[in-house]
């Protein structure tokens, strides 16, 4: 069964839809617009569901010149994860209005909260690589506006900043990844799939020989890896996400234990039976175990409980990218289904201690016990998800567990990779046990003393039980009989992943492997070491501690600062006020990259020219020339301006000469109004300069300067007119022969300007009309310095009440100063 | 600058200027000219009004209005009327570049329509660019007036 566009896309826009429509709904229903979230999360569900078992793409046109569309694709993986998405989503809507109840900013909050599960779920369906980056793009800048809720507060920007900081710059590289994607299945399978992501994966190996054959493979790998690792928080990216906790639970609850940060293994699902191999299998394996381990083991040194589940988070992300990364069927089961486990039990750890921070009043760890009494369905809510969280049998997270040990140890079997195929099952055992520690952990708040610190705990409202309690049931569910999800969804998402898909089997195991022993080993360490649990915790937090540099959140603080201070202090060389170094600045610039673009284009060839200027032309140059000598040498200003008008009359004259009547007629237009304009303003500034000429640096620098200009306005002119020796080109032959019959005028300029090159006559009026208005704006918004003056100006209507900040300084006119100030 | 010689020449030379500029406009089609060159032209009138007159002319002199030295230039009335010069030259511009959507023709198509038999001219040819033209024109004196008299007033 092919999917259905209509559905497919009403599931996809209507979130976006709601979004924009927010602000109406808060008017109407304050702060239970959560609920109106909750409805337009389910009936995304709905629709989505609808397409349940069928595969296939839809598209809809969007730039076809650019063989570019608004595709989807529907197969078991995209629909697990959209309908994760908007499932959770709904959990979260749920949960929202009585979390976020009383804070300000809700619009905003529900808003960005629509948009990002609309953009999740976009990237799960988009199967054109155009619309994957638009819709991964737009994930992180809605987690940019969750994130940074609280906009007051410093820890929150600085996390906002921080998320956006790694997560866009990720998908730049995603982006150029996808670019090189695109090139090759361009040339491989025609034009018309260039983008097309659901064509690419229906001919895998054809697309993987096509990028091995150009040395592409592996930048493409790469790339994508960057992009998904960093959206994943896989080390040494993985520290955006603990501080984004700064975000409010419900946030965190979906954007980074549900969804988002799944983004990146989504993808690297979705791409894995087209880049699958040993490089691959090297790849993320090894980057999927690192994050795992280390992450499990910051989980550990953790002393808040949302810190706690952050880290935990990343950990998880490390073991589904591992189990995508190895190559086997098992790897594919591992990624597909743990997937689905951690968003159950993930997301109900999250809101529960969501319940926890706003029933108890701290987070903190430490204060945190003995919960069971205030909050008994909470803690048997906890009781299942940490279990699961743990992977201890029965629980869920045990049988996704179990199968990364599988696919672990079954790695060596597909691939030649020597001391690896050990390293890594005991790599995974070994951040396996962390997993227990810290899940062990967590459940400790609920058990044990209740420390005398901790105050009256309040019963949570029903709406703050039920999404976790949904959640908790459903982990129970799949935990008692996994076969059940199997079969729903994730023998399809298989499908859609690995290479070689068979019929997929969990279930309690019934004899020896050596999986089996690797969960024997894990758990029993795990417990046994779980009573020195404060002393590994002080542990790894004294070497954290005492050693920044192997913090990645330290480099980060210590690139970033510095590159803020660089840049700023380069900011005040480069614009320290003065006129003259603005002007030095910008015209050395322009200079060097138009000599740097002629030479990097080849147009600079060493020709010969030969000087053939009729004895009229040789003599108004020279007169120029002589004008030019004498601006620089005179040392009145009236001297100058006349001196620089005989200039311009000059060139006027040349182009006469050059039979060019409209240029020479501008040319002198023009000189004369500068020259009237010069004379207008004269009156108003020293009749000479009252600055000295500066010391020999400045001078020198100022020659350098303008001889650089010079050459640079000589060059241009000898490499634009001698890219056509042969006479006219072919286009300024057209112009010259259909300016009669098609523009009805004899002055080909003008029938160019507005006949034939109307738009960009229209352009330049733009640019006029941008001119007055800013020169407006400036000389207006000059005094805005001093705004206590701004109160005494009337307003009349004409102009915002803002801009009338001129005060005495600008009224009265200018005394000289300040234009020498200017230029000083 | 406000010196007798100087008033005695803008009074004989400002009206031929500006019916040059005028002119100019006019046949830029054919000859050279056009709505740049003509509102350049137009505004080298204006700025010699202003060198000869001082700033406040137009509006005590033409307009009759008592100008208050000390007011912020950019909320003249006469800065008001050439920022709406500019937006309005911007406008028309746009607008005669809309006009051939209307018949199915790409924007900024322009077509000419000539016609004989005129008293006095003989021939004469219509352009639709004219109207484009006629923008901007517009645009530059509108906009080079609101510079000129906002910077010049400072």
């Amino acid at each position: 069964m092919s999917p259905d566009l209509a559905m497919v896309v009403a599931a996809v826009a209507l979130p976006f839809v709601a979004a924009a429509l927010t602000p109406l709904v808060f008017r109407v229903l304050s702060e239970g617009t959560g609920f109106a979230g909750t409805v337009v999360a389910l009936s995304s569900f709905g629709l989505l569901a609808t397409q349940y078992g069928s595969e296939g793409s839809v598209s809809l046109k969007w730039i076809p010149s650019l063989n570019i569309a608004l595709r989807f694709y529907v197969d078991g993986w995209a629909l697990l994860f959209a309908l994760l998405a908007c499932g959770i989503g709904a959990l979260i809507f749920t949960y929202s209005p009585a979390y976020m109840h009383g804070e300000s900013g809700l619009v905003r909050y529900y808003a960005a909260l629509l948009a990002f599960m609309g953009s999740i779920v976009g990237v799960a369906l988009a199967a054109d690589l155009v619309a994957i980056f638009l819709f991964w793009e737009l994930t992180s800048l809605a987690s940019f506006v969750l994130i940074g809720y609280y906009t007051a507060d410093d820890s929150s920007q600085y996390a906002a900043r921080m998320a956006m900081f790694i997560t866009v710059g990720g998908g730049l590289f995603l982006l150029v990844g996808l670019l090189l994607l695109s090139i090759v299945a361009g040339d491989v399978l025609g034009p018309g799939a260039a983008f097309n992501l659901a064509a690419m994966l229906e001919e895998p190996d054809a697309m993987a020989a096509a990028l091995r054959e150009r040395g592409l493979f592996l930048p493409v790998l790469g790339l994508l890896a960057i992009g998904a690792g960093t959206k994943s928080a896989q080390v040494p990216l993985h520290f955006w996400l603990p501080n984004a906790m700064a975000a409010p639970t419900p946030v965190s609850a979906f954007l980074h234990s549900a969804t988002m940060v799944k983004v990146g293994v989504y993808f690297i699902g979705r791409v894995r039976p087209m880049l699958v191999g040993p490089e691959w299998l090297f790849l993320f394996a090894t980057l999927g175990l690192t994050t795992m381990t280390v992450c499990a083991i910051m989980a550990v040194a953790s002393t808040d409980i949302k810190e706690l589940l952050a880290y935990s988070t990343a950990s998880h992300l490390g073991l589904m990218v591992a189990g995508f990364g190895f190559t086997s069927v098992y790897g594919a089961e591992t990624g597909v289904f743990h997937l689905l486990n951690h968003a159950l039990f993930k997301a109900a750890l999250f809101l529960v201690a969501g319940i926890v921070a706003h029933e108890a009043g701290t987070r903190e760890i430490d204060k945190l016990g003995g919960l069971r009494h205030d909050l008994p369905v909470t803690a048997v809510i906890t009781t299942v998800v940490a279990l699961s969280m743990a992977g201890i049998p029965p629980f869920n997270g045990f049988y996704s567990k179990e199968l990364l040990f599988e696919a672990a140890v079954e790695a060596s079997h597909h691939h030649d990779i020597g001391l690896l195929g050990v390293l890594y099952p005991a790599v995974a055992v070994f951040g396996s046990i962390f997993t227990v520690l810290y899940s062990l952990r967590f459940l400790s708040l609920f058990f044990g003393e209740r420390p005398e610190a901790l105050g009256h705990v309040h019963r949570p409202p029903v709406t703050l039980l039920v999404p976790p309690a949904v959640l908790a049931l459903l982990a129970a569910v799949v935990s008692v009989d996994p076969q059940i999800a199997v079969d729903a969804i994730v023998q399809s998402g298989l499908e859609a992943t690995a290479v070689d898909s068979q019929e997929m089997h969990v279930g309690l195991p019934t004899a020896y492997s050596t999986p089996v022993g690797m969960s024997a080993v894990t758990i029993g360490v795990g417990f046994i070491a779980y009573p020195f649990y404060g002393r590994v915790h002080d542990g790894v937090r004294g070497v954290v501690g005492s050693t920044p540099p192997i913090r990645p959140n330290w480099w980060y603080d210590v690139i970033v600062e510095g590159l803020s201070d660089e840049g700023r202090s380069f900011a005040e060389y480069v614009h320290d006020g003065h006129l003259r170094t603005y002007a030095s600045w910008t015209l050395g610039a322009t200079c060097a990259l138009a000599l740097t673009g002629f030479v990097a284009a080849g147009a600079i060839a060493p020709t010969e020219f030969g000087l053939e200027a009729t004895v009229p032309i040789a003599l108004v140059l020279l007169v120029a020339v002589i004008g030019a000598v004498a601006v620089a040498r005179s040392d009145s200003h009236i001297a100058g301006v006349l001196t620089l008008s005989i200039l311009g009359f000059m060139i006027a004259i040349f182009y006469i000469l050059a039979s060019a009547p409209d240029l020479a007629l501008t040319q002198l237009v023009v000189e004369t109004l500068v020259l009237v304009i010069f004379l207008l303003v004269i009156e108003e500034i020293p009749e000479s300069y009252e600055i000295g000429i500066g010391n020999v640096g400045t001078v020198v620098r100022d020659a350098v300067l303008s001889v650089a200009v010079g050459a640079t306005a000589f060059v241009t002119v000898l490499v634009t007119t001698g890219a056509r020796p042969d006479g006219p080109s072919d286009i300024a032959r057209y112009y010259a022969e259909q300016a009669v019959p098609e523009g009805g005028g004899t002055n080909i300029v003008n029938v160019t300007l507005v006949d034939f090159r109307g738009f960009d006559t229209l352009g330049e009026l733009a640019v006029v009309a941008l001119a007055a208005i800013s020169i407006l704006t400036l000389i207006v918004m000059r005094g805005r310095g001093d705004g206590d003056e701004l109160t005494d100006m009337p307003a009349d209507g004409e102009l915002p009440d803002g801009e009338l900040t001129d005060d005495e300084r600008t009224g009265t006119r200018s005394d000289g100063g300040t234009s020498g100030g200017a230029d000083e | 600058m406000t010196t007798v010689i100087m008033r005695t020449t803008a009074r004989a030379i400002v009206p031929i200027i500006l019916v040059v500029a005028i002119s100019l406009f006019f046949e830029g089609h054919n000859l050279p000219g056009g709505g740049f060159i003509g509102g350049v032209l137009t505004v080298t009138a204006f700025a010699i009004v202003y060198m000869a007159f001082g700033l406040d002319f137009l509006e005590r002199g033409i307009l009759g209005r008592d100008v208050d030295p000390g007011k912020e230039p950019s909320r003249d009335r006469v800065v008001l009327a050439y920022r709406r010069l500019f937006a309005y030259g911007f406008a028309i511009a746009v607008a005669s570049g809309l006009a051939p959507l209307l018949f199915g023709r790409p924007f900024l198509t322009q077509t000419y329509e000539s016609l004989e038999g005129i008293p006095i001219y003989g021939y004469l040819g219509i352009s639709s660019a004219l109207a484009f033209d006629f923008g901007v024109y517009c645009v530059v004196v509108g906009g080079l007036l609101t510079i000129l008299s906002v910077v010049g007033a400072e």
